[in-house]
């Protein structure tokens, strides 16, 4: 389980602190949806629950972080590398620059935290078959698309098999096909027991993925609760979040008067034909 | 609408890089003056190879490019950069400047704009994109999506009357495609012509006109959202990995015909009300 | 977890830990990681081609005259580039490098060292007979630096030779500095290449006169300093995330082979070099032509 505690966290050299007492906690195998407008504070929140921050980048943080009953505080980043991941948006800065092959760039995970060479092969495998990336095992990690770039940079972080993984807009690169295979991947994580936090604009996704919804603005946490109530609260467009399809769609026939249970098995039935083809092999 | 001229046109256009790739194999396609146009397919389709012979990056290895009416083999980048502007995806790959207003001002200056009508171009394009009271902030202490508008507002302000954008919303909230979609329909209410290339479907569906889908180099589908998102076209959508906007497929689903966007499933349910669903109307 | 002290590597083995649990399909795959290896002088262990090339270089100095280093060229070195398949390249690339330094060694040897025979008069400066043999004897000497370093460098992967270096005992941590800071350049040649369409998009003329091409460096050059400063923190938290600063030994996934015959071979060059080097300062080294 994670707990951040009345996190409130201010960057080195500022002197305003981008978190108020936020509390937060993951447990094992949830997946927690994070929204809100961008500069609200979701990518310094994505390295504060890390424990990145103030660890490795310094700041100052009050309050507290706790990974599976160990404090955050008295671990050096590696150590935290072995509980907890943090992949960023863009995927250039996460490619390490010295694999010459997308699996030997994935396996650097599991080798770094001293694994035998069978157990590095067997979770790089694993990484690679969850996001179908296969096809690509030999190619130079430099002279990828923005997509597949962003989809080894989540291989290397699954490959690492951490108990908590925490993603800032993992799909940003992504067609609808990538997100919904980065779905997929995370939602089987998830069952593993691995306890997952996403921030993301794509509401969509997250409706289909999360069992709850945090909404941070200004820095705070404005509304933490189950899916389905929190993308039906109408507050959410006054924050600059879009509530996903199905709520949209409800909204807009509710307001001609018609019946949104018309369209609802419709939406419903539609989604999940989506998922059921599958999504296409990622290029 | 065939008289209106073709602002961009391309010929039997085929290009094959250097490694062997042949990302273009014979393309023909005509946009004219105020078109929106999304060019959509999945990465290798050949979109990035396309737009980038429209302002010279690219040159064709067969086939021909036209830039207002004319080769534009003849002309060198900077010289087309005045007719077609193209705003790239990342944002960090172009910044140089201390300031937004500078950084936003490098474009113009190079097409020759001075004076009182380049600050306006300038101003234009700042409170286009939301920038304007950022005007003297430095562009790194913007955050990332804002710095994508900052590219954006780079091109605008050169004032092209083609406008070519690279996955304009990746990264944006609401209120920043919000705003895209504003400067899409201000672009082309002036005349301009804008071409975008997005893996957005709802966004491709609700601000544009013109539905161009690629595949292996080729174009295999070019219509209206409505005729590229109807369900004879699923398939081929398919084998580029693509997939219509949900309302499409609720539409489809339904047998309300083409609702490639929540309005038109909206107002293709309309007639429904009326027709004894259980609730009683509330309004118009 | 505390580092332990390094084991010593059984180079017949794959790296330690379980082996034998790795499917047939599996560990060839892996061992096809290892860069391709042409010609049995590039399956040379790295260490082996890289002491070489030290014991080449150091040897051409302290033999001294013409003949040792000439030797070395031609008994050692163009042999071991002839058997690589890289012997063109090689003869191409070390005459390219030496040519600048050769140029200068020359022209200030010949004509300022102090010597007796004068062969010819340029102003005020005297060509002596001295300065001439002076200066070919430095050229073989560098010429020899050059096709010995040039050799270790055709036909070494610098992955396998600080991948190697780590399979002894370097700090995973100082292998990858060295990695990354030999992979830097093809990615920020990477980068600038999309910089610079970006930017002639924006009409910045690359392609006119002298002075707009100037006007043009500080936006071509400006992204990519700017950009690569603005990425080192995310990058560098990015490889915290995945554990590169934890202590301790690696099991690397691939290996170049090592064999007790190379071993006695390095052990025999190096022998050899220290022992020329003993007698050249005892003086007891013979004079050679």
């Amino acid at each position: 389980m994670l707990q951040l505690t009345g996190a409130t966290y201010r960057y080195a050299g500022y002197a305003k602190a981008v978190l108020h007492e936020i509390d937060l906690r993951l447990d094992d195998g949830e997946i927690v949806g994070l929204v809100g407008p961008n500069e609200a504070g979701k990518s310094t929140l994505c390295l504060v629950a890390s424990g990145l921050a103030p660890t490795s980048i310094g700041g100052d943080l009050t309050g507290s972080l706790t990974l599976d009953g160990t404090p955050a505080a008295g671990l050096k980043t590696h150590e935290l590398a072995e509980r907890v991941v943090v992949g960023f948006q863009n995927p250039n800065t996460q490619r390490s620059g010295i694999a010459a092959t997308v699996y030997e760039e994935i396996a650097l995970g599991p080798m770094n935290l001293g694994l035998s060479v069978a157990e590095t092969v067997a979770r790089t495998r694993e990484a690679l078959a969850r996001l179908r990336l296969d096809h690509l095992v030999t190619r130079d990690p430099l002279r990828l698309s923005g997509g597949q770039a962003q989809l080894v940079a989540i291989a290397s972080l699954l490959a690492m098999r951490p108990r908590h993984i925490i993603l800032d807009e993992p799909t940003a690169q992504l067609d609808p096909a990538g997100t919904r295979l980065v779905g997929e991947a995370l939602r089987s994580l998830a069952e593993t027991g691995t306890s997952l936090l996403i921030a993301e604009h794509k509401t969509d996704l997250l409706d289909g993925l999360c069992s709850r919804i945090v909404v941070i603005d200004g820095g705070r946490i404005v509304v933490d609760g189950p899916t389905a109530a929190v993308f039906d609260d109408e507050r959410l467009a006054g924050l600059g979040v879009e509530a996903p399809a199905r709520t949209r769609l409800g909204r807009a026939l509710a307001e001609r008067g018609i019946d949104p249970a018309v369209v609802a098995d419709a939406v419903a039935a539609a989604s999940s034909a989506a998922d059921a083809d599958g999504p296409g092999i990622a290029r | 609408m065939t008289d209106t001229p073709a602002v961009v046109q391309t010929e039997g256009l085929v290009h094959v890089y250097p490694e062997g790739t042949r990302a273009l194999d014979g393309v023909d396609l005509a946009i004219r003056a105020g078109e929106r146009v999304a060019i959509v397919g999945q990465n290798g389709s050949g979109k990035t190879t396309l737009v980038r012979h429209f302002n010279g990056l690219l040159r064709p290895t067969e086939g021909r490019v036209l830039v207002d009416g004319a080769d534009a083999a003849g002309r060198r980048v900077a010289s087309l950069a005045a007719s077609v502007g193209l705003a790239f995806q990342d944002p960090d790959r172009q910044i140089f400047a201390g300031k937004v207003r500078n950084e936003v001002g490098f474009g113009p200056r190079n097409l020759g704009r001075t004076g009182a009508d380049l600050e306006r171009s300038i101003d234009e394009a700042l409170a286009a994109t939301g920038l304007d009271g950022d005007a003297q902030t430095n562009p790194y202490d913007l955050g990332y999506s804002r710095r994508k508008l900052l590219a954006l507002a780079s091109i605008l302000a050169m004032g092209t009357p083609v406008v070519v954008l690279d996955e304009p919303t990746t990264g944006q909230d609401a209120r920043g495609i919000g705003r895209i979609r504003t400067i899409v329909d201000r672009l082309t209410s002036a005349g301009r012509t804008v071409i975008a290339i997005s893996h957005d479907m709802r966004f491709v569906a609700e601000s544009f006109g013109r539905v161009i889908v690629m595949r292996d180099g080729r174009i295999v589908l070019d219509g209206s959202p409505a005729e590229v998102f109807a369900e004879p076209a699923w398939p081929t959508l398919a084998s580029t990995f693509l997939e219509p906007p949900l309302a499409a497929r609720i539409g489809a689903r339904l047998g309300l015909g083409s609702t490639p966007t929540d309005a038109a499933l909206v107002a293709a349910l309309e007639p429904r009300r009326n027709a004894g669903g259980p609730r009683t109307t509330a309004g118009g | 977890m505390a580092s332990r002290r390094p084991e010593p590597i059984d180079p017949a083995t794959t790296g330690f830990g379980d082996a034998a649990a790795l499917s047939a399909a599996d560990a060839a795959f892996v061992a096809g990681l290892a860069p391709p290896a042409p010609s049995a002088y590039h399956r040379l262990n790295p260490m082996t081609k890289a002491v070489a090339a030290t014991v080449e270089s150091l040897g051409a100095f302290v033999i001294g005259g013409y003949l040792g280093p000439l030797a070395i060229i031609g008994l050692a070195v163009l042999p071991a580039a002839v058997i690589a398949g890289v012997a063109g390249r090689l003869v191409r690339i070390s005459l390219l490098l030496t040519l600048p330094i050769a140029i200068s060694v020359v022209l200030v040897s010949v004509f300022t060292r102090a010597g007796t025979t004068v062969l010819f008069t340029v102003g005020p400066f005297d060509a002596t007979l001295e300065g001439v043999d002076f200066a070919g004897q430095t050229l073989v000497r560098l010429l020899a630096i050059s096709t010995a370093i040039g050799l270790f460098g055709l036909t070494t992967e610098s992955r396998s030779f600080v991948l190697d270096l780590e399979r002894r005992g370097l700090s995973p941590r100082f292998a990858f500095v060295a990695l990354a800071t030999l992979e830097a350049v093809p990615a920020m040649v990477e980068r600038a290449s999309v910089i610079a369409s970006a930017q002639r998009a924006r009409g910045l003329d690359t392609e006119g006169s002298v002075r707009a091409r100037l006007r043009g460096v500080l936006p071509l050059v400006g992204p990519v300093i700017l950009s690569s400063l603005t990425e080192v923190e995310e990058r560098s938290l990015a490889l915290e995330v995945r554990a590169f600063g934890r202590p301790g030994r690696r099991a690397l996934l691939w290996r170049i082979a090592d064999s007790g015959a190379q071993f006695a071979a390095r052990a025999l060059m190096l022998v050899a070099l220290l022992a020329a080097i003993a007698m050249r300062l005892t003086g007891t080294f013979p004079r050679l032509p």
